[in-house]
């Protein structure tokens, strides 16, 4: 008798359907189907499981969503001007990000995507006035390209900013706290706080 | 040669990165794709989708060239697997407002299959996997990736990787033997061997 007493072993079975078993394994795991009824059925049921996901073709992407992601650079709330991003320059029509692996550039003015892009105008144009806030970026640029004055121009504040600008709201806070925290507990000495004049 | 079209060879960073729109165009068909064949419904698929690419474009800087696709696949299985686990909190600690909305999501299999061309048969067998065992399944049978492109964008071994893909067919198949136990296909394939004998 050639054929080994051990049936293949579960992961061989699956790897075998894949073609990701090696020449000697492979050879070996044929002859053994060979005579095995019991191994060829669990290769024959993996191969049918596999066939089952593999026949069905692309999936479409809503309209809707798509438009939200382009407007991504608009709304989405890029975190650390100090961590993540090299650099971030503005222009009237584009952004451009430069990282130690190049440059992307976004462009301003996204191609009509949808039917309700004037709809869009005005959520956009907030979000890519925050977008510039939280990077403290460019206000000359900003009136440039948006001849609409904006009240909220210094608030780094869109709606979809929930944990990143967390983040960075504490980096910015601690100076403060640890002022005030100096100056209470270090009242021997004090290194001359503004705020507690008389 | 062509120097004057190609970036300078002596920057390291020679790569040319495509603009944000093109990322979209290449990308967004394969991300919410496989959104949707790990959530199974498209509410969850286009928050999925949506979150990936909110990801992308933070760490754009950090990105190194060669490896989108790859990237893709580890931040799309990453956030569901993550929202998984979420739910599955939810679930224990039984809230009864947040409940409400859990089995809410699900679409009828008619709107599935006209969103996705993929048997709702097959996906409600996709569904009944663990996660683990589907986001396995899902990127080796329906993504096309090897072994240990899987390994990789999950952060396990190729040894559980197999088992994985192993265990997943074989309960994938029972679901679907569960849900259609007369197949139509068989009347066809044995009537030639009738004739024959």
């Amino acid at each position: 008798m050639n054929i080994p007493e051990s049936h293949l072993a579960q992961e061989a079975v699956a790897a075998l359907v894949d073609g990701e078993l090696a020449g000697g394994p492979a050879a070996r795991a044929a002859r053994h189907l060979s005579g095995c009824t019991q191994c060829r059925m669990a290769v024959q049921a993996q191969r049918e499981a596999k066939e089952a996901l593999h026949t069905c073709s692309d999936v479409a992407v809503p309209g809707d969503l798509l438009s939200r992601l382009r407007a991504i650079p608009f709304t989405a709330d890029v975190p650390g001007t100090g961590g993540g991003l090299g650099s971030l320059s503005a222009a009237p029509d584009q952004l451009t990000v430069s990282g130690p692996s190049g440059s992307w550039s976004v462009a301003l003015d996204p191609p009509p995507a949808g039917a309700d892009r004037a709809g869009h105008a005005r959520w956009l144009r907030r979000g890519f006035v925050g977008a510039l806030g939280v990077l403290g970026l460019g206000v000359t640029a900003l009136a440039l390209s948006l001849p609409t004055g904006s009240v909220d121009r210094d608030r780094p504040s869109p709606d979809s900013v929930a944990g990143a600008t967390l983040e960075q709201r504490t980096r910015i806070v601690p100076p403060v706290v640890r002022a005030t925290t100096g100056g209470t507990s270090g009242a021997a000495q004090p290194v001359g706080i503004p705020g507690g004049t008389p | 040669m062509s120097d004057a079209v190609d970036p300078a060879p002596t920057a390291t960073e020679a790569w040319v990165a495509p603009t944000w729109e093109q990322v979209v165009r290449d990308h967004s068909a394969r991300v919410y794709r496989l959104a949707y064949r790990l959530s199974g419904n498209p509410q969850d698929a286009e928050d999925l989708t949506q979150e990936t690419f909110v990801r992308v474009f933070r760490s754009l800087a950090d990105f190194s060239p060669g490896t989108f696709e790859g990237w893709l696949h580890r931040i799309t299985t990453n956030l569901f697997l993550d929202m998984v686990r979420r739910r599955q909190r939810i679930r224990f600690d039984a809230l009864p407002e947040d409940t409400e909305r859990l089995p809410g999501t699900a679409p009828s299999p008619e709107q599935v299959y006209a969103d996705t061309h993929l048997d709702p048969q097959v996906q409600a067998a996709l569904d009944a996997l663990s996660p683990e065992f589907r986001v396995a399944v899902v990127l080796c049978d329906i993504e096309g990736l090897t072994y240990e492109e899987i390994a990789a964008t999950l952060g396990i071994k190729l040894g559980t990787v197999r088992s994985r893909i192993h265990r997943g067919r074989v309960q994938l198949r029972e679901a679907l033997a569960h849900l259609a136990p007369r197949r139509p296909v068989n009347d066809e394939t044995v009537a030639p061997e009738g004739s024959a004998g």
